[in-house]
């Protein structure tokens, strides 16, 4: 009988790995951070999802029901590694709570952590109330409340969401792009637009990448069916005149000064590495790369190694992703981490 | 050179004082030149509505600012002021006074419609110029144009008699632009044909001018056209939130 694979992390990318590997009838541990399982989606409570519409809850609701319906998985909530040994085919872990785990090869799914708008503090973000993330207006939507200015509860007429806050940034050594924020923002302009019609949505933006099947589906739509309206222009302050907002840049297609009022506005937050990479790079002495993200050594022959034989990676652990790229990763890491149980001594030849 | 600081400070906003003293300097006339603020300050979230409800602005909308229209433009070659891709960004973001700046360029269009074939968006920007003419007057931002007017002359004969009489056309458009008749080209235009035409069609020619015959069973016709039109204006000052016409 062979050691169960360990998976860290129950996010997209973990709850994939996790199914993929039970229906090949291969046994997994899941040790999850938080009480409960979903990742981002879940624990940050997003609205409808980019590209399929449905509810976070519902589809990833989904992926996690039935990972925890599974018999094959036995399920760890609220605890971390802290300690990690042993070689492919016979590693040892112990929880923080000092369970102890057999794995024949581990998965490492923890995915990102939010960019955190107080290190932009130019833009107003901790200043103003009215001034907010995307996961905030992701949580207004999905929770009911609607779309409401924080400081009195006033249904906004104008709202700017500015992109890029957090990524692309050298001031910040946040030099990527975190890959779903222009998307996510045209999404989410369209359901402000959906339901407050009478609010105009502003997205102010230094290129937009609503890449692939995104840009018909969310730039061109956004535009044409929704009438949000697109401003090249890096946003240099947010302030406020007393009763509004107040944006301020240059509207570089126009080479002239803007300093337009807005009711709300809303910050695109990147994806950052995860807060604890220094932790879990020292525990499973895994490397990362320049970024601070998981390294992969590979990305044509095996997809999810990393420098460590037998641990794996996949998701945004390694860098922005989407979920179906994550989920997409989760299965080609369970697919990796199935051979190397079922093989060990071959694979470590190998 | 500094083209970016030159084009934003524009002589409107560059304001002297005759006289003034400051701290008791004395920095009268152009010691004391100021630049008054040039930051745009807001938008005007109607104007892509105003312009996209007039005939021919219908997919302004969809445009990507990738600048096929301007750069395929006839009048662009001429003048590079005449710039539809930019127009269409301050249309679409409502930068209205922006806009209006241009009022005495806008119209210069010709219709060629080698935008239209250039635009990978099928956004039709001819039509966007021709609505934005239109908007622009009737705003009461330029006066009708020449061609307007001999536009009118002649669509009101047309709708009116179901045909054209070109000498009563071109009489009401002289007169409504307040030029003379005798204009030397048409004096010669006129003694030539008499010249050289045959004295029948000289005959049908003065019976026409005189009785100004219509096409049979016109009365349907001219009323069905008279009630588009009608529709149409009303439609277009509904858009533009003016008054019904003549209330103005
Ligand atoms: C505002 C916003 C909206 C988005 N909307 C979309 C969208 O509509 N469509 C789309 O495709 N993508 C969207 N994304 C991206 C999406 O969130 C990610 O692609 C997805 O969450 C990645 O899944 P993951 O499993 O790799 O990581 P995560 O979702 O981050 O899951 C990681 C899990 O690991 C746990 N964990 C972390 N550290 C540890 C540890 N040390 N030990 C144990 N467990 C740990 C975490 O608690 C979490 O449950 C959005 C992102 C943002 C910021
Ligand atoms: S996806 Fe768009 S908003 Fe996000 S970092 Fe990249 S360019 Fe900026
Ligand atoms: S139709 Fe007008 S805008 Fe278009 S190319 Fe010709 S002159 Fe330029
Ligand atoms: S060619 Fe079409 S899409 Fe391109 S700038 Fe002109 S109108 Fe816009």
């Amino acid at each position: 009988m062979t050691k169960p694979v360990l998976i860290v992390g129950g996010g997209p990318a973990g709850l994939s790995a996790a199914h993929a590997l039970a229906s090949a009838g291969q046994k997994v541990v899941m040790v999850e951070k938080e009480d409960r399982l979903g990742g981002a989606p879940i624990l940050s409570g997003y609205a409808k999802l980019v590209p399929s519409h449905e509810w976070a809850k519902d589809a990833i609701g989904g992926m996690v029901s039935r990972v925890e319906g599974n018999d094959l998985v036995e399920v760890h909530l609220g605890t971390i590694v802290d300690k990690f040994d042993g070689n492919p085919g016979d590693f040892k872990a112990t929880l923080k709570n000092g369970k102890a785990i057999e794995a024949g090869a581990t998965i490492l799914t923890t995915g990102f952590t939010h960019f955190d708008s107080v290190n932009k503090p130019e833009w107003g973000f901790g200043t103003y109330p009215d001034v907010v993330t995307t996961t905030q207006v992701e949580q207004m939507l999905s929770s009911g409340a609607g779309v409401k200015c924080p400081s009195d509860g006033r249904e906004p007429d104008r709202v700017a969401i500015l992109l890029c806050v957090g990524s692309r940034d050298r001031q910040i050594g946040r030099e990527w792009c975190s890959k779903i924020c222009c998307t996510v923002s045209a999404n989410i302009a369209m359901e402000i637009r959906e339901s407050l019609p009478n609010c105009n949505v502003y997205i102010y933006y230094m290129d937009i990448r609503t890449f692939g099947l995104y840009e018909g589906d969310y730039y061109w739509a956004s535009q044409e069916e929704y009438k949000v309206k697109y401003i090249k222009a890096r946003i240099a302050e947010v302030t406020s005149d007393g009763k509004r907002l107040l944006v301020k840049g240059e509207d570089t297609l126009v080479k002239r000064p803007i300093s337009i009022p807005f009711d709300m506005v809303v910050h695109a937050i990147g994806m950052d590495p995860n807060v604890d990479n220094m932790t879990i790079s020292a525990v499973f002495g895994v490397d990362l790369n320049k970024y601070g993200y998981v390294n992969k050594t590979s990305t044509y022959a095996h997809l999810a190694e990393t420098n460590r034989p037998g641990v794996f990676v996949a998701g945004s652990a390694t860098g922005p992703e989407t979920i179906d790229d994550s989920i997409a990763q989760g299965q080609a890491a369970a697919m990796a981490a199935l051979n190397m149980v079922r093989n060990p001594v071959l694979e470590a030849a190998e | 050179m500094p083209i970016h600081e030159k084009s934003l400070i524009r002589p409107e906003n560059l304001v002297e004082h005759d006289e003034l003293v400051i701290d008791g300097v004395d920095v009268s006339g152009h010691w004391s030149t100021f630049i008054e603020t040039r930051a745009i300050s807001d938008y005007n979230e109607d104007l892509q509505d105003e312009i996209g409800a007039l005939g021919g602005g219908e997919n302004i909308h969809r445009c990507w600012q990738c600048g096929s229209c301007t750069n395929a433009c006839t009048v662009n070659a001429i003048n590079p002021d005449f710039n539809p891709r930019y127009w269409i960004y301050l249309i679409r973001l409502g930068m209205e006074s922006e806009l209006v700046r241009d009022k005495d360029i806008i119209w210069q269009c010709v219709s060629c419609n080698k935008c239209t074939y250039a635009c990978p968006r099928d956004v039709n920007p001819e039509g966007v110029m021709k609505a934005t003419a239109h908007w622009l007057e009737m705003k009461g931002h330029t006066e009708k144009k020449p061609s307007m007017i001999f536009d009118e002359a002649f669509s009101e004969q047309v709708f009116d008699t179901g045909k054209i009489e070109d000498g009563l056309v071109l009489r009401q458009f002289f007169q409504r632009t307040g030029q003379p008749l005798t204009q030397p080209w048409l004096v010669t235009l006129v003694t030539g044909l008499i010249k050289r035409f045959p004295v029948f069609y000289l005959m049908r020619l003065g019976l026409a001018t005189v009785f100004r015959p219509r096409t049979k069973g016109w009365s349907r016709a001219k009323a069905a056209i008279n009630e588009y039109v009608e529709e149409v204006e009303a439609a277009n000052r509904k858009a533009l939130k003016l008054d019904a016409k003549g209330a103005e």
